[in-house]
């Protein structure tokens, strides 16, 4: 763990050398929600591969680039294209654009994702403010000797996502005139979808939503200090007693449907962040 | 796992050569609990980092070295100091305590660890007697080829904590008339603490106390033919809908409090191996 800190040191001035601001915010962008990076107002895009330790994006329909610039006049960093534990990352490597965002100077995270919803309330290009989570990986990016210069031993994680943000995002919704639900996440490693078992399994634990990506970013965003917002886009229902089999492209397709609100949401929570 | 056992016989060599006695019973002493150490009559210290093959320990308020003396007339080695998977260490590296102590002779294994309650009936400071466990850690000490000499490939776990150390603790506790809680422990990684819905989670799954470690250890402990007594002392209550912030130090405050009262338990315990 201890040449991890060199690691992002080395990430984080290589981005310093193309684009010298300091961002208020860093966004990670999941499946289908690439398109808010094409809001960002002048511009710097970053390939991955030119960032010393990031990894490459393999999954279907991430780019794989940091975008540097500003939303409604906020300095942002956005990630266009994730990492995931079923490329055979290991934790550590995919939350490693998230301390690199951290020692930019960023002070909160916008976290989203494409997710199966569970809760028989929601519905396809529903949006779902992440309330809680459940780590169910089997890893944690956290594992090894402690770095105490990157956070403590046993971070709290009482509220991972700030209980502010979460309240700025329902107004947000209800201003705009949206549904907008609240609900605890699940992440399992993927990339096979969830038998129906499983996702009774999973709904009998306590989830509305289960996803493949973010709960390794949000531990790391916490242990980090950073203030969390995450977005998931209910992609299709996963409701195990007529479930459908699922199609890539249709996932793309309703998470593109709900992106007017997911723009909302993030355009609104980077300006409270930007007038705190 | 084949490698397993000649790491052993190095690591107990090292142990006879200063300490020549078969020990009764070993115990693990969870975050906090380091000071029951101070209880046995010392015949030796041993630094872990003078045992081959052990790793080291990084974690809070655990010092890592082995104390060899008798408690109440026992012969018993208490291990100041554990190996976690959230330290990085694998399964089988965390439960070679358990192994050195199969290697020794020892037919007893105590384990001691500091959890966060979620039966709502626990409160901080309470002990809980372990009845029965889940392993939520995604890891098994036991994965790989079996070596038959330590153990047998598919180790029953119907009742992985014995059942007559169960009740000398249950006995201990109402003669000197404090509460002993006796439920089902659940291992997770770490080195987080868990969100409001991973305790929601717990509960439901049947657990009322959830900690980082142990269950490696027990699961080493029954393919080696041990009898386990399991005991966590509740530093923290996971109540889901009225949590509180948790830290590392108050964990060690509230693992002192509870000391006293699992001393007594051990003290007892390991006395009823000698009559």
């Amino acid at each position: 763990m201890l040449e991890l800190y060199d690691k992002i040191e080395a990430a984080a001035a290589a981005i310093r050398q193309q684009w010298s601001e300091t961002p208020r915010a860093g966004i990670i962008l999941g499946t289908g929600l690439g398109g808010l990076a094409e809001q960002i107002e002048s511009p710097t895009a970053i390939d991955y591969p030119d960032i010393p330790h990031f990894p490459r994006s393999t999954a279907v329909s991430h780019r794989g680039r940091l975008v540097c610039g500003h939303l409604r006049g906020v300095p942002i960093v956005a990630m266009e294209g994730r990492f995931h534990q079923y490329e055979g990352y290991p934790l550590k490597q995919i939350t490693l654009p998230v301390r690199v965002m951290k020692v930019l100077g960023a002070e909160t995270m916008i976290v989203t994702q494409a997710v199966g919803g569970m809760n028989p309330l929601y519905r396809p290009g529903d949006v779902m403010i992440i309330d809680d989570q459940i780590n169910l990986m089997g890893d944690n990016p956290l594992v090894g000797i402690n770095d105490e210069r990157l956070g403590p031993r046993f971070p709290d994680m009482s509220a991972p996502y700030t209980p502010e943000l979460i309240d700025v995002g329902q107004s947000i919704a209800r201003r705009e005139d949206f549904v907008v639900h609240r609900g605890v996440m699940v992440a399992v490693t993927g990339p096979n979808l969830e038998t129906r078992a499983e996702y009774r399994f999973l709904r009998m634990i306590g989830a509305d939503v289960v996803g493949m990506s973010t709960v390794p970013e949000v531990i790391v965003a916490v242990h980090s200090g950073l203030r969390v917002f995450g977005l998931s886009v209910i992609t299709d229902m996963c409701l195990p007693d007529s479930l459908k089999p699922a199609e890539v492209e249709e996932i793309i397709a309703v998470a593109n449907q709900a992106e007017p609100d997911m723009r909302a949401l993030v355009l609104g929570v980077l300006e409270h962040e930007a007038a705190r | 796992m084949l490698q397993l056992a000649s790491q052993i016989e190095a690591a107990a060599a090292v142990v006879r050569q200063q300490w020549a006695t078969i020990p009764e019973a070993g115990i693990i002493l969870g975050s906090g609990l380091g000071g029951l150490a101070d209880e046995l009559k010392t015949e030796a210290t041993i630094d872990y980092a003078q045992i081959p093959h052990f790793p080291r320990v990084s974690a809070l308020g655990h010092r890592g070295q082995l104390v060899c003396g008798t408690l109440n007339d026992a012969r018993v080695i208490a291990f100041q100091g554990r190996f976690h998977l959230y330290e990085g260490n694998t399964a089988s590296q965390a439960s070679i305590l358990v192994r050195l102590l199969q290697e020794l002779g020892a037919g007893v294994l105590v384990v001691s660890n500091a959890a966060g309650g979620v039966n709502p009936a626990y409160e901080v400071g309470d002990v809980m007697l372990i009845d029965d466990q889940i392993n939520l850690m995604f890891a098994n000490p036991l994965i790989g080829v079996n070596d038959d000499n330590l153990g047998p490939r598919f180790p029953d776990m119907s009742a992985p904590y014995d059942r007559r150390l169960a009740e000398v603790a249950v006995e201990v506790a109402r003669q000197k008339d404090f509460v002993l809680h006796r439920g089902v422990y659940v291992a997770m990684l770490g080195p987080t603490y868990e969100t409001r819905a991973e305790y929601r989670m717990v509960r439901r799954l049947g657990g009322d106390a959830v900690g980082m470690s142990t269950v490696p250890e027990v699961l080493a402990a029954r393919h080696a033919g041990m009898r386990v007594l399991g005991l966590s002392t509740i530093t923290n209550v996971g109540s889901p809908d009225m949590l509180t912030e948790t830290s590392g130090h108050e964990v060690l405050e509230a693992a002192a409090t509870a000391s006293d009262k699992l001393i007594k338990i051990i003290r007892g315990t390991v006395h009823s191996l000698t009559a």
